[in-house]
């Protein structure tokens, strides 16, 4: 029987924000938008998501006078985005 | 990438397809970004050592070495600067250690530099050549680029042969500017390897 999919990362922007905050120690809200090609209100909510599951950390704060968001994938993340890797594995095999 | 959709739904191959992609979009830009580092260390290598160059064989005075000082003072201020205007672009773990082998370097050349100064015992231009060209190699290795690698070796080890044959301190200084240029390149390189 084939594993269940996690719904919270079975979303195209969610899995594309995890996926690049899984690479990196954390990245700011600007990075992650340009990288996703994604709008600012849809990445704002898909990004609550994540950090209500438990998956990412969010951190405003300022750069300069400009307010800066960053965000950092949490151990919780990491283990989540492991196991659906390997369930898209077994999928596929 | 196409925009991203929440809601689109997605068969496995499509989801790995997504991550696969993603990644490799924001490795590139990491790794990219790098480039402009090497450029603009290497602009500053060349422009120094043949600045300093110019300047002891025309006054015969080696006091101007102490302008190598001026490296790290107009280079962090110019490194921050370039960081500013990059939309923030985080690091990885290869760009992260490639970092940490050139903070390695720079650790290494001032405390040489230091003790040469107080002491006159080691021959400053061959180890920092040497150290450069490994520092060099060492990147060339993490990022799996071939050209970066034979140009690391070639500057440490025919730099520090050129320099032991070399009968001035002063033209050893010419080992940098080479050295500043095969940084250029090697910016230019990496640009253009994740383009």
């Amino acid at each position: 029987m084939f594993p269940k999919l996690d719904p919270i990362l079975h979303s195209e922007l969610r899995l594309a924000v995890m996926s690049i905050l899984a690479e990196v120690e954390s990245a700011e809200f600007s990075y992650l938008r340009k990288q996703t090609d994604s709008t600012a209100g849809n990445l704002s909510v898909q990004i609550d998501k994540l950090s209500a599951a438990g998956y990412i950390t969010v951190e405003k704060g300022f750069k300069g006078k400009m307010p800066c968001t960053t965000c950092k994938i949490t151990p919780e993340g990491i283990e989540a985005f492991k196991n659906y890797v390997t369930a898209l594995k077994e999928y596929i095999s | 990438m196409e925009k991203t959709n929440e809601n689109k739904e997605m068969t496995a191959q499509e989801s790995l397809s997504l991550i696969n992609e993603v990644l490799n979009k924001s490795r590139k830009s990491i790794l990219r970004n790098n480039g402009k580092h090497f450029i603009l260390w290497g602009v500053l290598l060349t422009v120094l050592s043949l600045g300093i160059y110019e300047l002891w064989h025309i006054t015969g005075n080696p006091i101007w070495n102490l302008l190598w000082f001026a490296m790290p003072i107009i280079g962090i201020p110019l490194v921050k600067l370039i960081s500013r205007k990059d939309d923030a672009i985080p690091q990885n773990v290869i760009s992260k250690q490639i970092s940490k082998v050139w903070l390695a370097y720079c650790v290494f050349v001032t405390s040489i530099f230091v003790i040469s100064i107080f002491t006159g015992l080691i021959e400053l231009s061959l180890v920092i050549v040497l150290l450069l060209g490994f520092a060099e190699c060492i990147s060339g290795i993490m990022l799996k680029n071939w050209p970066i690698i034979i140009s690391g070796f070639i500057l440490g080890v025919g730099g520090a042969f050129a320099a032991a044959l070399m009968p001035t301190a002063a033209e050893q200084l010419l080992l940098f500017t080479i050295g500043g240029v095969i940084l250029v390149v090697t910016g230019l390189i990496i640009k253009f390897q994740y383009k």
